[in-house]
Formats: structure tokens, sequence, C-alpha cells
């Protein structure tokens, strides 16, 4: 299993965050950061659809999140927060996990589980408890020269991250 | 372990049937499940457009265009299988439920030797 993306989203849609990890990026064309933007942002508009989507479509009494979206390119996992805060993680279909369906339920609960630790040990505490933060401020499209803006850099988010996803067995 | 609903989305995103398929699935209204069905067909193509991997030609294993497979979310499946023609068959279950794959194909095929004259 490879991990291809991985986009922090807020309420409004604005990125907060977003890697590419290297094995995504060999095999397609370098893409300008105006595309990736404009990816961002459908990927973005397709969660929020999605989440009206199922949440029609599930019975009563259940709860209406979306955990995840397959396609026959990879699969979406994603984490919602109560604040409305979106976690979003590219993986592709790995063949060996479509065996008995026990196997699927337990791998999936694993990546909400990873999800809601890289929500809750590592973006609140490295991002959010950072003395400099300030909420609705974080720049990721910025052009690198607006001073007095937060920059994730200054955290240690992006190195905790990449330990986290290293450590899991499913990432390569 | 049940199924909830199935529809049918024909290629320009229209819906061409719906039914509920057992007593857990929620009552929906027309006017909504034309708008499902219309939504899906956009969010379909879109999750392929998304991806930050796409495959060759857009075209998945089966020669059709590729698009969203499987949703999980707390409490609901929903597959779809999406034929070369584009004519989507989604089908919705409680979790846990097996073998949606092979209801599906069962349900193209019996599509196609009933409805289509």
């Amino acid at each position: 299993m490879t991990v291809h993306a991985f986009h922090i989203f807020d309420r409004k849609g604005k990125t907060l965050f977003t890697k590419r990890y290297s094995s995504a990026v060999k095999n397609q064309p370098v893409q300008d950061v105006e595309l990736l933007s404009e990816q961002r942002k459908l990927i973005f508009g397709m969660l929020f659809s999605l989440r009206e989507l199922v949440g029609s479509l599930t019975p009563e009494g259940e709860s209406p999140a979306l955990q995840s979206v397959k396609t026959g390119a990879g699969t979406l996992h994603c984490y919602e927060t109560i604040s409305g805060l979106r976690i979003a993680l590219y993986t592709n279909n790995n063949p060996n996990m479509g065996s008995t369906a026990r196997n699927l339920d337990t791998s999936k609960t694993s990546f909400q589980n990873a999800l809601k630790h890289i929500y809750s040990e590592l973006w609140v505490d490295c991002v959010v408890r950072s003395p400099l933060y300030r909420p609705g401020d974080i720049q990721v499209d910025g052009h690198g020269n607006d001073v007095g803006r937060f920059d994730i850099r200054s955290t240690n988010f992006e190195k905790k991250l990449d330990a986290y996803l290293a450590s899991m067995p499913w990432f390569r | 372990m049940g199924f909830l609903h199935l529809f049918i989305v024909n290629k320009s995103g229209g819906l061409i049937l719906h039914r509920p398929l057992g007593q857990s699935a929620p009552r929906i209204g027309t006017n909504e499940w034309l708008r499902i069905g219309s939504t899906f067909h956009s969010l379909h193509a879109i999750a392929a457009e998304a991806s930050p991997v796409k495959l060759p030609g857009n075209k998945n294993s089966a020669g059709a265009d590729d698009g969203i497979e499987e949703i999980r979310g707390g409490g609901l499946i929903l597959k779809c299988l999406q034929t070369r023609t584009g004519v989507k068959f989604v089908i919705t279950a409680e979790p846990g439920t097996s073998d949606l794959d092979a209801v599906l194909r069962e349900i193209y095929v019996l599509y196609s030797d009933c409805a289509l004259v």
C-alpha cells in the first residue's frame, strides 16, 4: 500500500496543509501550482458533496460520516472533526486487502484511527498549540513573502507526520 | 446485514430506476432521488479527476471510464458498477454485506436481458 498525497482542509475549504509523496510524482508529469490548487478545490468540493449524499442515503440511527472513497486509481480516506476540519489521505488500492470482509473492515478502521491520531496527537499538539498559531492565518499557496503569517514550517508537524506515516504497516 | 437501495443512472446522469431493497432503507422522495442520481453521476467523474494518480486513458480494468467504485461511511457501503456504455448501477447496503460486486454484475446482466429490448 502506498501513500500518494495528504491534505488538510478547514471548514471553508481552504487548504491548511498539503503534501505529495514521491510514488505519485514519479509517474505523473510535473504539475504547476495553479493546477494543484484547482485539484485541491475539486477534492474539497467532492468531499463536501459526498458527505451530503451519504447522509441522505444512510439509514436512521447510523452516523453519516464519510470514511473512504475508492476509484480504480486509488482510495481516498477522509476524517472530519466536529469543528469541520477535514483530513484527506490518498493511497493506492492494495490487492491483498480485498480477501475477506473482516480484514477489509479492520483495515478501514485502522485508517480512521490513524487519521484521528494525526489530528489529535500531531495537528493539535504541533500546530494549534504552537504559540505562533492564529486560526485563519495559515497560508499554503502564498508566495512566501507575507510577513506575520503563520507558516507550518515553523512547527515540526511535517516531520512528525512523515515519521508517523512511515511507521504505519501500510506505508511504503 | 442487508441491502438498502438500488439505483441506476444513464450515461447523461438521468435516473433510470430507484428502488428500496430492505426495511431499513430510508424513505427518499422521487425529487430527492433525481437529485441523488445526478449528483452521483457528476461526483463519479470528479473523483477520478481529483485523484493525484490517474489510470492510463482514464479507463479502468473493465474498459469503462474510471470513477467511484465504492464509498464507505459509518453505517453505509455504496458500490457502483460503471459499464462501458456509461450506465451506472449503484447499490447501497449496511456494512458487512458481502458479494456486492457479484450482485451488481448480476443486476447488470438482468438489466441487459430484460430491460433492453
